[in-house]
């Protein structure tokens, strides 16, 4: 049942394709396309109910995708916002908290780490950005590891150079960085703090910059922009050694099968996977069946409401095993 | 029949990353039916009282203790009941297991009003599904109402107060399109005001003060409670819908009350200030009069301290034909203080708050009072939420005419809203839209 089940998700995905036609779904437009497919997971669900007495969400797409274990995801917490979603100078976008050494309670440390802020700054700093961020006093390193976003194609200038004071204009151009001074900071920044992961360091097209940073560094090194969580872009991506980590987004490739096809090539390839939000963003929690990673603060229930069907998740598995220090490759 | 076969608590997070109660409810055809509890950040000293489990884990505010008390004393006790006897499993939860009392009645302090609203409100989930009737209709059935309405939306656009950092001592400013035809109408005219207002904020204070508080609502840096009141009227403006879109407030001037001379100190928020600010009842309720003469103002909520019951029924006397003088802090959604308060003509609208009374079957008892008296009803949300949309439902089947849920943003506020608009549409040709009659959209049941 589950196998026909897994076959019939991979037809409905493929018939819309079909007749969209068209290699970005531009005809029947992506989003339409995305939301008649999450309606079939989700029929496809009760007809596995139905017939196998219940199965979960998370392990129908376990089904259809091929994989043999789960892993419960480390949850990337957005806490300080710069860039297009913060009115302050900063010009990366998003700075993440990762949890790597949780257990069970995984979200007691970042919870400690959030208020501590509070108390520090005041109410008004604790205000919040799209995505749930403000600051954390993050001063347990150990288990607490930095990430960052930084959303690199929104500074990103027509000579092919990096603005890191464009949220002011006019300015004098004495933060203008070429690709190279860029990749520098980044390398510093790796060597002084317990940086983990890093997103779109560079705009979505510079290529050369990407694979460079790679090779100089051992972290993850995340495409959003770069990938778009398309397929081919993911394989030119893995023939340049361009990055290796993809974040995926459901909605940027428009069905759930073509997601998980884009999961299974990052990981042959070795890459980790990050399943992310949008900063507009409504409480459907199906990202957090989805797995392996899901962002934003412990703040504001569209961010929420996926956290805690993780705990429920963790909750209803039992023994599952945390990604903790290896979410890169679980 | 199915029958509860089982009820199991975890604990989960709010809006605000706080811990909070969840509970399923497993009945014996093999379904289950899930709510959570929110928690006030701005609460009154007669609420059911919540159990938080103190210490340094989530900074005192875990709920293990009352998670426990759902799994070990509450669970058990349920087994083989039947979940449309909401009324019956309500006082059993109440009276019995819980049992304690004090002057204003069950107050729910041994299991937690947390841990036995979170089952009771499973539990009417899985009565509406045994009924096999959506939740709203059941709960119109479990208070004798025969007319669903769909409320008008009292959005929160603007924070001060305990919700905010700025100098505001006035808590909330809403906005409510009263002018629309429909609930999909009126959250059109909401979110067109919404968005001006934040492109109006944006202009004046700079885009840090388009960041939002707990509830939605933008926190600009304004000094002036008068402020508020003027940004409300040019956003309004700008979206076309002065006439159609009115205003609310909710002071929460128990915040500011000081209870040693018995004034208000608008000026709160300063501490160690000079007390210039603090000014008399009789004084505070002028400035109301004349911000009713100045603007569009069809609500006010908790003008007055929660024991203040001399100038509640001052104000109500004085405007209380043209304006609803709601009562959050005041009646805390309990049957007796609702009806001391109808009594004294205190105020003639009820704040309805599930988690402030801890119970299904109290809360509709308060809310049957307060229409028998001719008072509105205004259902409303905590500023810790879940993605839980419980009370969107209770506001179309208690027919309250109106519902308090924050902005028009994040979405443990727009999860309710959400679901309002799934229940419109479901309603179809039979859903009315309270409009104008907010405060009395239908007859007393």
């Amino acid at each position: 049942m589950a196998l026909c089940l897994s076959r019939n998700q991979a037809n409905v995905d493929a018939i819309m394709l079909e007749i969209d036609g068209t290699p970005n779904k531009s005809k029947l437009w992506a989003n339409a396309i995305l939301g008649v497919s999450l309606s079939g997971v989700t029929l496809s669900v009760c007809r596995a109910g139905a017939g196998a007495k219940g199965v979960p969400l998370y392990r129908h797409i376990k089904e259809i995708s091929g994989t043999k274990e789960l892993a419960m995801p480390v949850p990337n917490f957005n806490v300080i916002n710069g860039g297009s979603h913060a009115g302050n100078n900063l010009a990366m976008q998003e700075f993440m908290i990762l949890l790597v050494g949780a257990q069970l309670h995984l979200l007691r440390l970042s919870a400690w780490a959030v208020k501590g802020y509070k108390a520090k700054y005041g109410q008004d700093a604790c205000n919040v950005g799209d995505d749930g961020g403000f600051a954390p006093n993050v001063q347990d390193n150990r288990r607490i590891k930095i990430g960052m976003d930084v959303a690199a194609s929104e500074f990103y200038t027509k000579d092919g150079k990096y603005d890191l004071n464009f949220k002011k204009q006019p300015n004098d151009g004495a933060h203008v960085h070429s690709a190279q001074s860029l990749g520098q900071l980044y390398k510093d920044f790796v060597k002084e703090f317990p940086i983990v992961s890093i997103e779109d360091p560079f705009d979505q097209d510079d290529w050369g910059s990407w694979a460079s940073l790679l090779a100089s560094v051992d972290i993850q090194l995340v495409g959003d922009d770069l990938l778009v969580t398309n397929p081919k872009r993911i394989v030119e991506a893995i023939k340049k050694k361009a990055c290796n980590g993809l974040l995926q987004k459901v909605n940027k490739i428009g069905t759930v099968i073509e997601s998980i096809q884009a999961a299974l090539d990052a990981k042959a390839a070795g890459w980790g996977v990050m399943v992310s939000h949008w900063s507009g963003e409504t409480e459907d929690n199906l990202i957090a069946d989805l797995s392996i990673k899901t962002g934003g603060a412990p703040c504001r229930s569209e961010q929420l409401a996926k956290y805690n069907q993780l705990l429920r998740i963790e909750e209803e598995l039992g023994s599952v095993q945390y990604a903790g220090e290896t979410f890169r490759s679980p | 029949m199915a029958t509860i076969k089982a009820v199991k608590a975890r604990q989960i997070f709010d809006s605000r990353g706080n811990p909070t109660v969840e509970v399923d409810v497993i009945l014996s055809d093999g379904s289950f039916h899930r709510a959570a509890v929110p928690s006030g950040a701005s609460t009154g000293v007669y609420e059911a009282l919540e159990l938080r489990d103190g210490g340094s884990d989530y900074l005192g505010k875990g709920v293990l203790k009352a998670v426990e008390n759902v799994n070990s004393i509450i669970a058990p006790a349920l087994l083989g009941k039947d979940p449309t006897k909401q009324t019956e499993i309500d006082n059993f939860m109440v009276q019995q297991l819980d049992g304690t009392v004090n002057e204003w009645g069950w107050c729910k302090q041994k299991l937690g009003a947390n841990a036995i609203l979170a089952v009771s409100l499973a539990v009417c989930k899985a009565g509406a599904a045994v009924k096999k009737i959506p939740l709203y209709k059941h709960i119109a059935n479990l208070a004798g109402n025969k007319t669903l309405v769909l409320p008008v939306p009292s959005f929160n656009v603007i924070n001060g107060g305990s919700h905010a950092g700025n100098k505001l001592a006035m808590q909330e400013f809403m906005i409510l399109p009263v002018g629309a035809s429909s609930f999909k109408e009126a959250m059109k005219m909401g979110v067109e005001v919404y968005h001006h207002l934040k492109a109006v904020i944006k202009k004046k204070y700079g885009q840090d003060a388009t960041n939002v508080g707990d509830e939605g609502g933008f926190a600009p840096n304004i000094q002036e409670n008068q402020e508020g009141l003027e940004l409300l009227k040019t956003a309004i403006a700008k979206a076309g819908y002065t006439g159609k879109v009115v205003i609310g407030m909710d002071v929460a001037a128990s915040e500011f009350y000081d209870n040693k001379d018995k004034t208000y100190d608008l000026n709160f928020k300063e501490e160690n200030n000079d007390g210039s600010q603090k000014i008399s009842g009789d004084s505070l309720k002028n400035v109301y009069k004349s911000y009713v003469t100045d603007y569009p103002i069809v609500s006010i909520e908790d003008p007055f301290d929660q024991d203040d019951w001399e100038h509640y029924a001052k104000l109500t006397a004085e405007v209380g034909q043209q304006v609803q003088i709601v009562g959050d802090d005041l009646l805390v959604t309990n049957p007796k203080r609702v009806e001391k308060a109808i009594k004294e003509k205190a105020c003639n609208a009820l704040l309805l708050k599930v988690n402030q009374i801890g119970s299904v079957t109290e809360s509709i008892e308060a809310v049957r009072m307060s229409k028998q008296a001719g008072w509105g009803v205004m259902a409303s949300h905590r500023s810790g939420e879940t993605e839980d949309t419980f009370i969107a439902d209770l506001s179309v089947g208690l027919a309250t005419g109106q519902i308090k849920t924050g902005a028009p943003c994040r979405s443990e506020r727009l999860a309710k809203y959400n679901q309002l608009l799934r229940i419109e549409e479901e309603l179809g040709s039979a859903a009315v839209y309270a409009g104008a009659k907010f405060r009395a959209p239908v007859e007393p049941y």
